[in-house]
């Protein structure tokens, strides 16, 4: 067994280009070896491995959620209960659960098989409620199903999982038809002509290549909306560092779960963007930073490579996928670096920037799946042909997620710039009545119903309308929801994530979180609505990377935008 | 042409080498920081350092912040102080700050700020969340004073590289670790102290100084640790001729701050009622007390006596290694000049 | 130290040999530690694999007593292989020649034999320090207290002056002193041989110097006795009377047995003390002396820096700084010395004599000390000696030397190797951290042993054995550590009983007189 594990510790090191970036890969093994438990033992197991102190592996294993460093259960049970669980009915599931189990939330079972707990967002938004049971999730969960599941694992079998949702492609470009069964694989993909843009890429100057993808304005799907290939430029010129590309794959954002339709069922054009990408900024080494919930999909991944490697497609660049271990923060380029560089997920100070002093402080960039999805396309078909799709200065298709009060919940690839009724009506509408809307992912600002009349899906008119793009993560909420409910789960959320560096992120989201718990629960004072308000006007472009700003946004418009229902609270 | 920047409208020449906090505190213009301490560089966490740019949207850290020519700087605008007291108000909220019991009362780098800032009550109380560590043999740690600044983490590993401290958990979780979340005093921790004297508040202190002494009854003296060959600077923290606590000089060569746990706490054995406090002569195998001059008289004599029947070389003395120059200089010049013997030696070789 | 502490940071690169810095010097650890993190390249050769070896980028755990075979065999492959500093040598250097002869014997196979350390790593140890340069070599009392100290001294600085790693900074050869004011101790003449600035005693210019300066006619030009010497002429009465000034001989020198005997024989014995120990006991006249704290003054560091040292309150009762006892004792054999107080002896008598120290007044070390030599006022201090290899002697000496093994080897009655040094919590025989709350964190001996040997002992973690020597026996709990390899066994002098100094060998280097600690020859018992 040690010498096993031995070896095995060695090939998870041998992967990386130093040894401290094993460190999560190496814990996560170690974990799964242990009965899903990272005890005292392992820990030093780890730490020995990876020539470091224990309380170094310890406070990476207490900074992600995934490591058990106390005992769980045999299952554990997690449910989802962030904003679109919470949306789509998680508090039910979670008390459906407490009541047949006989424990409550964050307990274990006696005989040792369940513990339960209540996570934030898993990224099944349109197929919540979700339920992940170890490493594996069961989506579009129902009371009943729910009872079928815990029946299922206690006579140790585990049923299928149901992940089935509307799925339309008005674009084609970057989602596949799922339905075909091998739609995963190597044959499938070249027979729709995949790599084809590899092929061309390679026989052109990296340089060309750059200029391409500057040229077609792909702009960052990660969330900012940066252009891609701008950002690509900033790399240092005549540098005699390795250059990296980190493909970000976190994908933690509440609302957004649109990056692993296309690594779960379209592998090969993200293996084939990253390889072209690769190329063109000359780097040898990449890594997908897949999060750590993700696990069959990294495995997806990892077959895709695989497949990719042995047909000869990647001679030019090693592909690593790297799992998270279970931080929304990581989804923050300088915190993904530090992530894997095998350190606790706190962003860095810019600057330096990542193009300039990156992973292991060489020059670095960091794409989103999304984006470096679009760039075998862009090759393909020439910058021309992608500025075809979508409005001036938002090009190209766009994935958006539906989720929330829809009929039909699920993921849409439009052209930018479609108008959001559209999208919604191929989301088989809202349910009930609409009280507002989130478009971009949690941290955006909610609109009205009012104010997302007319509203078109781009980056601009994004902005334009007082809120932003963000990750395309629609979730819609109707008017049997309440607000300060809604603002409380949010700021729950970030909460929960706050990596804990700065003060105001830190602090201020307790403090917050505190006082909207009051107001729920009946204990608020007028003025702790306007306290919020203080917070949140003072937290924003205070902290050390836009986290701060990611809940400071959202709860000031909640709380601005649907005062009267706070202070309807306050009042009782 | 010399570059230079504007701080609160007045000009200072820069060259490239200091923060706008470190050039602010040298021309007396107050900036408050909590994270940021000279030798561990600027951590940028605790954001209370922050000033108002021009030209730049978001308030900038000057612990962090390096200054471009021609730059204007505001440390005391509305916008600055309102952040300011917010992010000292977050703090006080979430922690328990009764400075009348603190050990630093008066001592204390939040305390500083909040005064400055014209806080007295924070405006907002979360509940405590930890409690005190009082388990090690000279480091109390009180979780509940602890601003997640992270000086004591990064002391431990980039300054004394001990590799004892760590952050455990995130978010408002986030606390100091030992080890794996031991007891420090179960923990590998080596009682160095490094991370006392890094700590900006009470969350970590002297268990020996406890109710010992206040700031401002504190003289300060510097001197040289008996112990090692390194030789260390001692700045002795003393009310009246009690020690209350021992810091590193900081700045000093050779050591710059750093302790190792003798040097530190190793300091009561000249208070002890074991010391020695008069001559003893042994009479009938037993020691009885004495007058310096029957004692001096008596060696004195002896060795007379022996030098005439024997010789001076019949005499032999060992100084001390531990004591000061000027004791060893006088013992050999007492057997050289006035014994008449080269008998001199030491623990040279130990 | 040839070198300085405020090197250590930037160093490239640490050969470091029976040293453990981590508990005897740490905060000089701290400093290595810190170079590692900046990328300093660190080889550790040591019998243990103490914390520092732990972090090496090469550990040699070399058998205790090995070092000259094994430093011999470095050598050989930087002269074999070409890798050593010619032009260094050639210029600055004599008896190249005569070292090459004995080196070329010591083959890394050889040396590997004798050492227990591979003959490849011999070879990678010696490429990486012709790499890597400069390198520092710091050494503490692992090297000294040996039979073959003064060989094992030499070779360290044959070593370096080979790779031409002197002279400049973050280089030299940088013995750590054990005790705060050993250097100064030596400085100030405490040794049989020299007066203060190692002026020898045989010198007639030296003797007529301080002769004029003292005002006295009377000096010895004979070289006077060392300690083991001194000790050692009590029972035939050679020396009659012994004063003793702070030191605890009866615990601090091996085989305690025979050195209690010794003291007891002594005729007159005197001691200055701050409290009662273990050696006060034989005393005929104690008088209590000020602590530190108690008295102004200075120590010498190992880095030749003299610091100063402060009064904060006055000594308890009515002891007395030790200066001014003999200075009392001096008055009644009708000198009077003029001297009131530790900067009048330094200021007006101390640096007037001892040429390295002219330039050192207390004026000028109020803050930072000053490093000797620092000849004159203006004289800013010497951070690293030997500046472009010119050498106090005008050429540095070259010299062959052969290995030696310890006078006493593990044998089938002994099977076992005791090794001795200190710990970090605690300081000699606790005179001062035993009664400083010390003991809260350590508080009795053990002897620390390999999980091999525990296992053939049959012995657990934490139960009692006899350990014992031809020379004694102690009771104290085994400590089963990763730090001991199989044969060996590890133990402080720092309690009382369970003191290493009961078992320990005393013999002792024929020049240096300094004992073999390091070596001797026991058993463990379980009981
Ligand atoms: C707290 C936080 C979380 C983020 N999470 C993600 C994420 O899950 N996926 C992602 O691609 N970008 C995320 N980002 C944005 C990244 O920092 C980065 O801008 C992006 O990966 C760049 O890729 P792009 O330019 O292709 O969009 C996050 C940013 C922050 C501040
Ligand atoms: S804003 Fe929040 S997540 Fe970002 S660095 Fe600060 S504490 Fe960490
Ligand atoms: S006392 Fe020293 S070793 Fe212990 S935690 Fe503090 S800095 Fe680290
Ligand atoms: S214990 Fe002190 S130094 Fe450490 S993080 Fe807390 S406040 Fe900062
Ligand atoms: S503080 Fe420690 S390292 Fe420094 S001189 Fe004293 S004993 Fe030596
Ligand atoms: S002092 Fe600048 S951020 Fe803390």
């Amino acid at each position: 067994m040690d010498k096993q594990n031995d070896t095995m510790i060695k090939t998870i090191i041998d992967r990386y280009p130093k040894k401290d970036s094993a460190v999560m890969p190496v814990m996560q093994y170690l974990q799964k070896k242990n009965n899903n438990r990272l005890d005292d033992r392992a820990v030093e197991t780890a730490a020995k491995a990876i020539g470091c102190s224990k309380g170094k592996i310890y406070g990476i294993a207490t900074y992600y959620t995934m490591f058990n460093t106390q005992p769980v259960g045999k299952y554990h049970l997690q449910v989802d209960t962030c904003v679109p669980g919470f949306l789509q009915g998680a508090d039910e599931i979670l008390a459906h659960l407490e009541k047949k189990l006989g424990i409550k939330t964050g307990e274990t079972t006696k005989d040792g098989m369940f513990t339960l707990s209540a996570v934030q967002d898993l990224g099944s938004c349109a197929t919540g409620p979700v339920i992940q049971v170890n490493d594996r999730y069961f989506e579009n969960m129902t009371v009943k199903k729910t009872d079928v599941l815990i029946d299922a694992l206690k006579s140790g079998k585990e049923p299928e999982n149901d992940p089935s949702m509307t799925v339309v492609s008005k674009c084609n470009i970057l989602l596949n038809d799922r339905t075909k069964k091998d739609c995963r694989t190597l044959a499938f993909y070249k027979g729709n002509g995949g790599y084809q843009s590899l092929k061309k890429a390679l026989s052109m100057k990296p340089d060309e290549i750059v200029a391409e993808v500057k040229e077609a304005g792909i702009r960052g799907r990660g969330g900012a909306g940066f252009p891609a290939g701008t950002k690509w430029t900033f790399l240092p010129k005549n540098d005699s560092r390795p250059v990296y590309l980190i493909c970000n794959a976190d994908e933690g954002e509440p609302g957004t779960f649109k990056d692993r339709q296309i690594m779960e069922f379209n592998p090969h054009l993200l293996v084939e963007g990253i390889a072209i990408s690769s190329f063109a900024l000359n780097a040898k080494k990449s890594f997908i930073y897949i999060r750590g919930e993700f696990d069959w999909i990294a495995d997806i991944l990892e077959a895709a490579i695989e497949e990719a490697k042995k047909d000869g497609q990647l001679n030019h660049v090693d592909i690593v996928v790297h799992r998270g271990g279970g931080s929304y923060v990581c989804g923050d380029e300088t915190a993904q670096i530090e992530s894997l560089e095998g350190k606790r997920g706190n962003p860095r100070v810019k600057p330096p920037f990542p193009a300039n002093f990156g992973l292991y402080g060489c020059p670095t960039v960091v794409n989103n799946v999304e984006t470096l999805s679009c760039v075998p396309y862009v090759i393909q078909n020439g910058a021309a042909a992608f500025q075809k799709i979508g409005v001036t200065n938002n090009f190209g298709p766009k994935i958006f997620g539906v989720s929330g009060h829809v009929n039909k919940p699920g993921i849409f690839e439009y052209p930018m710039g479609t108008p959001l009724k559209e999208i919604l009506e191929a989301a088989g509408g809202v349910k009930g009545k609409m009280k507002g809307v989130i478009v971009g992912g949690l941290s955006v600002a909610i609109l009205t119903a009012k104010e997302a009349e007319g509203l078109n899906m781009d980056y601009d008119s994004c902005n334009k309308a007082g809120t932003a793009l963000g990750s395309g993560g629609i979730m819609v909420v109707n008017d049997t929801v309440s607000i300060p409910e809604l603002a409380l789960r949010t700021i729950e959320f970030y909460h929960h994530e706050s990596c804990g560096q700065c003060v105001p992120c830190r602090e201020g989201s307790l403090v917050i979180e505190h006082k909207l718990r009051d107001i729920v629960e009946g204990r608020g004072k007028m003025e702790d609505i306007d306290l919020i308000l203080h917070l949140t006007k003072n937290i924003k472009g205070l902290t050390l990377c836009p986290t701060g700003e990611a809940f400071a946004v959202p709860i000031q418009a909640m709380v601005s935008k649907f005062r009267p229902e706070f202070e309807a609270l306050v009042k009782k | 042409m010399d570059k230079k920047i504007f701080i609160d409208g007045r000009e200072f020449a820069i060259d490239g080498t200091k923060t706008v906090l470190e050039i602010a505190r040298e021309n007396g213009i107050y900036i408050p920081s909590l994270c940021y301490l000279k030798k561990l560089g600027p951590a940028s966490m605790c954001r209370v350092c922050v000033v108002e740019v021009d030209g730049i949207r978001n308030l900038q850290t000057s612990c962090s912040l390096m200054p471009t020519d021609g730059m204007k700087i505001t440390t005391g605008s509305p916008r600055v102080i309102e952040a300011r007291k917010m992010v000292v108000n977050l703090l006080l909220a979430n922690g328990n700050h009764n400075c009348l019991i603190c050990e630093r009362n008066g001592d204390c780098e939040l305390q500083e700020a909040a005064y400055n800032l014209g806080i007295d009550i924070p405006a907002f109380v979360v509940p405590e969340r930890e409690e005190k560590d009082e388990s090690a043999a000279f480091i109390i740690r009180d979780g509940n004073k602890c601003i997640q600044c992270g000086r004591c983490v990064e002391a431990c590993n980039r300054m004394v590289v001990n590799e004892v401290l760590e952050m455990g958990n995130r978010g408002g979780h986030t606390h100091v670790i030992c080890d794996n979340d031991l007891p420090m005093g179960a923990s590998s921790c080596v009682q160095c102290g490094e991370c006392v004297q890094a700590c900006p508040v009470g969350a970590l202190y002297e268990k020996k100084g406890v109710g010992k002494g206040r700031p401002w009854e504190i003289r300060k003296v510097r001197t040289t640790c008996p112990y090692c060959g390194v030789g260390c600077q001692q700045e002795l923290h003393l009310k009246g001729d009690q020690i209350v606590r021992i810091k590193g000089v900081e700045g000093a060569q050779p050591n710059d701050g750093h302790l190792c746990v003798k040097g530190r706490y190793g300091y009561d054995f000249i208070y002890s009622k074991e010391r020695l406090t008069t001559p003893l002569i042994k009479k009938n195998g037993k020691f009885e007390e004495a007058s310096w001059d029957e004692a001096l008289d008596l060696v004195a004599n002896k060795f007379k006596q022996i030098i005439k029947e024997s010789g001076p070389d019949a005499i032999a003395g060992v100084s001390c290694a531990r004591s000061i120059n000027e004791d060893s200089f006088y013992m050999q010049k007492l057997f050289r000049a006035a014994i008449g013997t080269n008998n001199i030696d030491h623990c040279a070789r130990t | 130290m040839t070198n300085s502490f405020g090197e250590f940071e930037n160093a490239k690169l640490f050969f470091l040999i029976g040293t453990n810095m981590t508990e005897a010097h740490p905060v000089a650890s701290y400093y290595v530690k810190r170079a590692k993190l900046k990328g300093a390249k660190i080889i550790v050769a040591d019998p243990r694999n103490q914390a520092l070896a732990k972090k090496a980028d090469i550990f040699a755990q070399i058998k205790v007593g090995s070092d000259v075979a094994f430093l011999n065999g470095i050598m050989n492959v930087l002269i074999n292989e070409n890798l050593y500093d010619k032009k260094f040598v050639e210029e600055n250097t004599e008896g190249f020649e005569e070292l090459k002869a004995t080196v070329l014997k010591y083959t890394p196979e050889k040396a590997a034999e004798i050492s227990g350390v591979s003959a490849d790593k011999i070879r990678e140890i010696a490429r990486t320090m012709a790499a890597i340069k400069p390198g520092m070599l710091c050494y503490t009392l692992g090297i000294t207290e040996h039979t073959c100290g003064k060989n094992n001294v030499m070779s360290t600085s044959n070593l370096q002056i080979l790779l031409g790693n002197m002279g400049m900074p973050s280089a030299g050869v940088n013995p750590l002193r054990g005790q705060n004011n050993v250097q100064g101790a030596c400085d100030m003449g405490a040794l049989p041989n020299v007066y203060p600035g190692y002026q020898a005693v045989t010198d007639p210019k030296n003797k007529e110097k301080f002769q004029k300066a003292w005002g006295v006619n009377n000096l010895s030009d004979k070289v006077g006795l060392m300690i083991p010497d001194m000790m050692a002429s009590l029972p035939s009465k050679k020396v009659r009377a012994f004063y003793i000034f702070g030191e605890n001989l009866a615990r601090t020198d091996p085989n305690i047995t025979h050195v209690e005997h010794e003291l007891e024989s002594a005729e007159f014995l005197v001691c200055n003390d701050i409290f009662q120990t273990e050696t006060t006991r034989f005393a005929d006249v104690i008088f209590p002396a000020a602590a530190w704290c108690e008295d102004d003054g200075t120590f010498t560091s190992s880095e030749r820096r003299v610091n100063r040292v402060r009064k904060i309150k006055d000594a308890p009762g009515q002891a007395m700084p030790n200066w001014w006892i003999f200075k009392q004792l001096a008055k009644r054999f009708g000198h009077e010395w003029p001297s009131n107080s530790g900067q009048e002896i330094w200021d007006n008598e101390l640096s007037q004599l001892a040429p390295a120290y002219g330039g050192i007044k207390f004026n000028r070390i109020e803050h930072d000390g000053l490093q000797w030599p620092c000849p004159n006022e203006e004289h800013p201090g010497t951070v690293f000696l030997h500046k472009d290899g010119k050498f106090t002697r005008g050429k540095g000496l070259l010299k062959g030397i052969e290995w030696t093994p310890p006078a006493e080897v593990a044998d089938a009655e002994y099977p076992l190797v005791l090794s001795t040094g200190r710990r970090l919590f605690h300081y000699h025989t606790r005179t001062q951290t035993g009664r400083s709350g010390l003991d809260l964190i350590l508080k009795e001996e053990t002897a620390d042993i390999s999980a091999a040997d525990a296992a053939k002992l049959g012995v657990k973690h934490g139960e009692y054995v006899k350990v014992s020597s031809r020379r004694g026996a102690v009771k104290v709990r085994a400590k089963v550590t990763d730090e001991i390899p199989e044969g060996l066994v590890w133990m402080s002098f720092h309690f009382s009983e369970g003191n290493a100094n009961w078992l320990c060998n005393n013999v002792f280097d024929p020049e240096t007189k300094t004992a073999e600690y390091k070596a001797c020859a026991v058993r463990i018992d379980k009981i």
